[in-house]
C-alpha cells in the first residue's frame, strides 16, 4: 500500500502545495473579515481534493487495471485512498491551525472553543462528502469523480444540517453545541467507515477492464 | 513439462460478446502467442486470467497456484497497450513507487535496463513516443525477477523497429528455461518470430492451440482455379475463400496434399493467412 501512496503523493503534489499556501494566506487574510478559526469549515475540505485529481489520473492512465496485477489487493487499493483522504483532511486542518496559531501569539481571541467547534464542523462535512465521492468514483465513472466530490460536499452540509436538528429534538444545540458536533463527528466518522467497507465489498467483484 | 499458465473451461459472458469455455495451456520456458482478430477474446482471456474480471466458469492456474495472491504477482509482470503509469511520474519516480510495491523489486537491473533502453530517468512519462512507453512497461516487469510475463497486445502502433527491439527483450527474457511468456497481439508476424506455440481465439472460442512449427510446417494454401476446387475432396478443406480470379483454399498436411493433388499449386501459409482464412473464410 506504500507505493501506491506513494504515487498518489507524487500526483498531487503540487495541488497539496498550492492548497497548502492558499490556506495558510487565506487565514491571515481572514483575521480582518471574520474569525481566522472559521477556516478550520473549509480546510479539510478544500485539502482533500488532491484525492480526486489522483483519481482521475488513475483512471486517464488505466493505472486502476495495471494496480490489481501488482502484489497490492483490491482491499488495499480502496483502503490507501480513504487513507490518503485522511491524511489530506488532517493535513488542511493541520494547515488551517498555522495561521490561528500564529495570530493568536500576537493577541488575537481565537478560543479554543471555536477551534473544536469549527474544526469538527470541518472534518465532520469532509468524512460525509468523502463517504459519498470515494465510493461513487470507485464505482461509478472516475472521470466525473470531482463533480461529484463537489455535489457531495454540498450533500454533506445538508446532512449535518439535518443532524444538528435532530439532536435538537433530544437536547438543545444552541446551549450545549460542542456536544452537539461531537454527536455529528461520530456518526460522520461512523458512516466514513461503513462507506470504505461497502467501497470495498463492491470493488472485490467489479471487472476492471 | 510444467504448465507456467493453465488455462480451462473460461467462460464470461457479455451482453454482445461470450468468451465461450476458453481452454490452453502456456507450458515453462515457452512463448505462447495468443492470436485473434480484433474482439475476438484475447483481452478478456488475459484479463480473467489475471482476475481483472470475474469468471463465471473455468479454472485458471498461474505458477501451480489457482489464488492470484501476492506471491504470485510478485512474479508475474504484465505489460498492456499503454505504459499505464501515471504520466507525471518520471522513471526515477516510478522507481520510488515500486520499490514499495513490488518486495523482490530490484533497483539496479530497473536502472540498468533504463539505460539498456536509452530511456531518460528524470523526464516525465507523458513526455515519451509510445515505443518508449512500452520498453519503460517492459522494464518495469523485467525488473521484480518475474518468472512470466503476460503482454496483452504490447507491440501494438509500434514501429517494426522498437517492435523488433522489444521482440529481442523478450527472447532474452526465455533464455532461462524457467521464465514464460504470454503475449497476445493480432500482429502475426510478430508472433511468427518468437512464439513456441499459437492459441487462436475466434469469437470467443479457441479454434486451435498448436505448435507454430507445426502451422508453419504443415499448413498449406491451394491457390486453384473453380474447376480444380470442385475437383477437390472437400474433407480435405480446413476452410476456403474465393478471391477476384482464384480459390484459397487452407488445409493441412502440405506434402501429403500435393501428392494427392499434384497439379495445383501448393504455397506455405503464414500465420496471418491461416487466420485471415478461418476467419472470413467458409467451411
Amino acid at each position: 500500500m506504500k507505493g501506491v501512496l506513494v504515487k498518489d503523493l507524487y500526483i498531487a503534489r503540487s495541488n497539496i502545495l498550492v492548497t497548502i499556501v492558499s490556506l495558510v494566506v487565506l487565514g491571515f487574510g481572514l483575521t480582518f473579515l471574520l474569525e481566522t478559526s472559521a477556516l478550520l469549515v473549509l480546510a479539510p475540505v478544500a485539502a482533500t481534493t488532491a484525492v480526486f485529481i489522483s483519481i482521475t489520473s488513475d483512471a486517464a492512465s488505466k493505472w486502476n487495471k495495471k494496480v490489481i496485477t501488482m502484489p497490492v489487493s483490491r482491499n488495499q487499493i480502496i483502503g490507501e485512498k480513504f487513507l490518503f483522504y485522511i491524511l489530506l483532511a488532517v493535513l488542511g486542518l493541520l494547515t488551517a491551525l498555522i495561521p490561528c496559531m500564529v495570530l493568536a501569539c500576537f493577541g488575537m481571541d481565537i478560543t479554543l472553543h471555536s477551534l473544536l467547534l469549527y474544526g469538527s464542523i470541518g472534518i465532520s462535512a469532509t468524512l460525509l462528502a468523502g463517504g459519498i465521492s470515494l465510493p461513487c468514483a470507485y464505482l461509478f465513472d472516475p472521470e466525473k469523480s470531482q463533480i461529484v466530490f463537489m455535489m457531495s460536499f454540498m450533500a454533506s452540509t445538508g446532512i449535518i444540517t439535518g443532524l444538528v436538528l435532530l439532536i435538537n429534538l433530544v437536547f438543545p444545540v444552541k446551549e450545549n453545541i460542542l456536544p452537539a458536533f461531537g454527536i455529528v463527528l461520530i456518526i460522520s466518522v461512523i458512516w466514513f467507515f461503513i462507506s470504505y467497507r461497502i467501497a470495498v465489498t463492491v470493488y472485490q467483484k467489479r471487472d476492471i477492464n | 513439462m510444467a504448465n507456467a499458465i493453465m488455462v480451462s473451461g473460461l467462460t464470461k459472458t457479455y451482453q454482445d460478446f461470450v468468451l465461450d469455455h476458453v481452454s490452453f495451456n502456456v507450458p515453462s520456458g515457452s512463448i505462447v502467442g495468443l492470436i485473434g482478430e480484433n474482439g475476438a477474446g484475447k483481452s478478456t482471456t488475459i484479463n480473467a486470467a489475471l482476475g481483472l474480471i470475474q469468471k463465471e466458469e473455468g479454472f485458471v492456474s498461474i505458477l501451480d497456484r489457482e489464488e492470484l495472491d501476492r506471491d504470485i504477482k510478485e512474479q508475474i509482470g504484465v505489460v498492456f497497450d499503454g505504459s499505464n503509469y501515471p504520466e507525471i511520474l518520471s522513471p526515477r519516480k516510478l522507481n520510488r513507487v515500486m520499490k514499495n510495491i513490488y518486495r523482490t523489486w530490484d533497483e539496479q537491473v530497473y536502472l540498468r535496463l533504463l539505460k539498456q533502453f536509452s530511456l531518460p530517468s528524470d523526464k516525465q512519462i507523458k513526455q515519451f513516443s509510445k515505443g518508449m512507453k512500452m520498453k519503460l512497461a517492459i522494464a518495469a516487469a523485467l525488473s521484480h525477477h518475474s518468472r512470466l510475463l503476460i503482454l496483452d497486445e504490447a507491440t501494438s502502433g509500434l514501429d517494426p523497429v522498437v517492435r523488433d527491439d522489444i521482440l529481442d527483450m523478450l527472447l532474452d527474457f526465455v533464455q532461462d528455461e524457467g521464465h514464460s511468456i504470454l503475449i497476445s497481439s493480432h500482429i502475426t508476424s510478430d508472433l511468427e518470430k518468437i512464439a513456441d506455440y499459437i492459441v487462436f481465439i475466434h469469437e470467443g472460442k479457441v479454434v486451435f492451440e498448436k505448435p507454430k512449427d507445426e502451422l508453419t510446417e504443415r499448413y498449406g494454401i491451394i491457390k486453384c482455379d473453380a474447376a480444380q476446387f470442385d475437383a477437390l475432396d472437400k474433407s480435405d478443406i480446413i476452410a476456403y475463400r474465393k478471391m477476384d480470379h482464384e480459390w484459397q483454399i487452407l488445409v493441412s498436411g502440405r506434402d501429403r496434399m500435393q501428392k494427392k493433388y499434384p497439379k495445383t499449386l501448393i504455397v506455405p501459409a503464414t500465420i496471418d493467412e491461416i487466420m485471415l482464412l478461418y476467419v472470413k473464410g467458409e467451411k
